[in-house]
């Protein structure tokens, strides 16, 4: 199956879980079934309009993906990562 | 052999005005930054000194890497005995003037005593001549960005400065230092700000200190071919890496919406952690602003790669302000039931001028707020009162010596602070390490002594995250390097190593950052500083936010594990980077 990273600062949500194994095809379908499992984690990662928030960053096997495009497919080895800027201020 | 070796102190009894300059003690030669300001007070300040009296001392150290061609690495430590805490206190700076020091040889400025007039007012004058002490009661109760006006009329093009406003003149607990900007309008945006330093410098009549370097080179390393490939090869990484985005595109003001969305944006003296106004509030509102009144971003001080200070114009196009961030936005914003940036950039600017740390006192107008006297969301009530603080008013006052002091003024209850300074926006309750460090930093409650911004964590986890953050910061605010520029602890040992010419192990650099945290735990103990003072108020433990109701419950006898040092340091503070 594969797998999620959860960033730090969204592991609120995930009550401290750092990674999410689901059954999926795309990587949409990754977010979704994250999203299922514990919900808020969407909304964290993609904004009304379907775009990835300007604070996030999805690599698939550490390749950077398209802020508005997910519907890469995914195998069972793969790895999607959400990745977050810094913070700070 | 190390340019180091050549290096000098500046000693400054403000008492008579006698300066002297000292070759660097040798013990001190690969201190920098705090670490060098925490040695000084643990070794020549009596912890029991009243922190506006004459036996405070007032640190100005720049970090080791400062005037050097090391990226973003120029940063100034501003240290004493803080009159907010009652303890040691750092506050960390950019702008120009510690580039300027250290390019002129000087590792350190410390300065002792007091005037016996209080309303004397007294410069000091740092160029490749010397260093002088003059009188400049001209000057007295210029607010920051007309002092700095005067100033460049009479100094060179290359000088910088280190100013108070009229709240450090009146010796306020919630006065900050302002440096100036590197560019050519050097304007005062710079602030350390936590902890009152701004005070203590006021106490001792020292309105400014002004710093030129002239055609003074940068410093140079030992090993320069093995410092000029780390140095490339470490911007480049940084440029095509983490400093693609946010920062360098937008500032931090644009974590405005994204604290929001993880319950740690301070709203109403903190009994919510989200904000219905955050879309009016967020930063991405400035940078949209940029388009149609100019501004844009820059960078604080020469040699900066990170680029994360906006400059912010009002409706006509003309300058407002600069260095507008998320902790401004949300403690005199949000945390203050504001609704709109518009009117946060009109007060971080008047804090600006006046010379105020922009948490503490918008932690103090959210409490007065809180306590019934001002209705909540009310901004001209709120840039009102910074008008008072300037002219010292009783209330104007109260404020002034920010949250502590105005709870205990209205006998209030709802008082976020710990060690008697405002808790800073990013939320212990569901950040639980940032909690630790707010409870157990010498510091009192700042992020900016170790903050990582990781969500629910066992609270075990939790203090082990804190205490590698707390070392790693010590460290980082020591080097000159910017906490935004996100070395870790291997890269800074590196840049140490060929500047210095000698290896710097694993070991000592840790070592360096525990020493600096062991100097100053020891100095707030002697100053009095108990257990009770590590204590989360009660509010944080009452006020719950969030869908799972968050309180603030990391239990005291886990926080204090932090005090033990490790016997082996953890592989991971090596590896983490400032957030």
């Amino acid at each position: 199956m594969p797998k999620v990273e959860i960033p730090p600062r969204y592991r609120g949500v995930t009550v401290g879980v750092k990674e999410v194994r689901v059954e999926a095809e795309t990587v949409q379908a990754c977010l979704d079934a994250v999203e299922v499992v514990y919900p808020g984690f969407l909304e964290l990662v993609v904004d009304s309009a379907g775009e990835v928030r300007k604070f996030v960053r999805l690599f698939l096997n550490g390749e950077e993906l398209s802020r508005t495009t997910f519907d890469v497919r995914v195998d069972s080895d793969d790895v999607v990562s959400v990745v977050t800027g810094a913070a700070g201020g | 052999m190390s340019e180091t070796r050549q290096d000098k102190i500046i000693r400054v009894d403000m008492t008579d005005g006698q300066i002297l300059v000292e070759p660097m003690p040798e013990p001190w030669r690969k201190l920098g930054g705090r670490a060098l300001s925490a040695r000084i007070l643990f070794e020549e300040c009596d912890p029991t000194c009243d922190p506006l009296g004459p036996g405070n001392i007032l640190v100005l150290a720049p970090g080791v890497l400062a005037g050097t061609s090391a990226p973003t690495s120029g940063r100034l430590s501003v240290g004493g005995k803080s009159p907010l805490t009652g303890g040691i206190k750092e506050a960390n700076v950019g702008g120009n003037p510690g580039q300027d020091l250290m390019k002129l040889g000087y590792r350190v400025v410390i300065v002792t005593g007091q005037s016996a007039d209080s309303e004397a007012r007294f410069a000091l004058e740092i160029d490749a001549e010397g260093v002088r002490v003059k009188s400049v009661n001209e000057h007295r109760r210029k607010w920051n960005y007309a002092l700095i006006e005067d100033l460049k009329e009479v100094y060179s093009k290359t000088t910088s400065f280190i100013s108070i406003g009229p709240a450090g003149e009146l010796k306020l607990a919630g006065a900050s230092v302002a440096c100036t900007d590197a560019d050519q309008e050097r304007h005062p945006a710079r602030h350390a700000g936590r902890g009152g330093l701004g005070a203590v410098m006021g106490a001792k009549g020292l309105k400014y200190v002004s710093v030129d370097p002239g055609r003074s080179p940068v410093r140079k390393p030992v090993e320069a071919k093995d410092w000029n490939a780390l140095s490339k090869k470490f911007s480049r990484e940084f440029i095509n890496g983490p400093g693609k985005e946010p920062f360098p595109k937008w500032g931090t003001s644009v974590l405005v919406e994204e604290a929001d969305s993880i319950y740690t944006l301070p709203y109403k003296n903190r009994v919510e952690c989200r904000s219905p106004d955050v879309q009016t509030l967020d930063g991405m509102r400035i940078v949209e602003s940029f388009e149609t009144r100019g501004g844009g971003m820059h960078n604080c001080l020469k040699g900066c790669i990170v680029r994360c200070s906006n400059v912010v114009m009002d409706e006509h196009g003309e300058y407002k302000t600069s260095g507008l961030e998320f902790e401004t936005l949300a403690l005199l914003g949000s945390n203050c039931g504001l609704a709109h940036w518009e009117d946060v950039a009109d007060l971080d600017r008047l804090c600006d001028d006046v010379g105020l740390d922009t948490i503490e006192t918008g932690a103090a107008i959210a409490v007065y707020m809180d306590a019934g006297e001002m209705e909540w969301g009310d901004a001209a009530g709120a840039k009102a009162l910074l008008h008072e603080i300037a002219e010292g008013t009783e209330v104007g006052r109260e404020i002034g010596n920010g949250a502590a002091a105005v709870g205990r003024a209205r006998k209030h209850h709802r008082v976020p602070v710990v060690k008697g300074q405002a808790i800073p926006a990013w939320d212990p309750r569901p950040i639980k390490s940032v909690g630790v460090t707010y409870c157990t930093s010498p510091m009192g409650a700042d992020h900016t002594a170790g903050l990582v911004v990781e969500l629910g964590q066992p609270h075990e986890e939790a203090v082990a995250t804190s205490q590698d953050a707390q070392i790693m910061n010590a460290v980082v605010d020591s080097s000159g390097f910017c906490q935004f520029l996100m070395p870790n602890l291997d890269e800074v040992r590196t840049f140490y190593s060929y500047f210095l010419g000698e290896e710097i192990s694993r070991d000592e650099i840790a070592e360096q950052g525990w020493q600096c945290l062991e100097d100053e735990w020891a100095f707030n103990r002697a100053a009095g500083l108990g257990d009770v003072d590590d204590l989360m108020p009660d509010c944080m433990k009452e006020d719950e936010i969030g869908p799972q109701k968050l309180v603030w419950d990391v239990l005291p006898e886990l926080v204090e594990k932090i005090y033990t040092k490790p016997a082996v340091f953890r592989d991971e503070l090596f590896s983490m980077r400032p957030s």
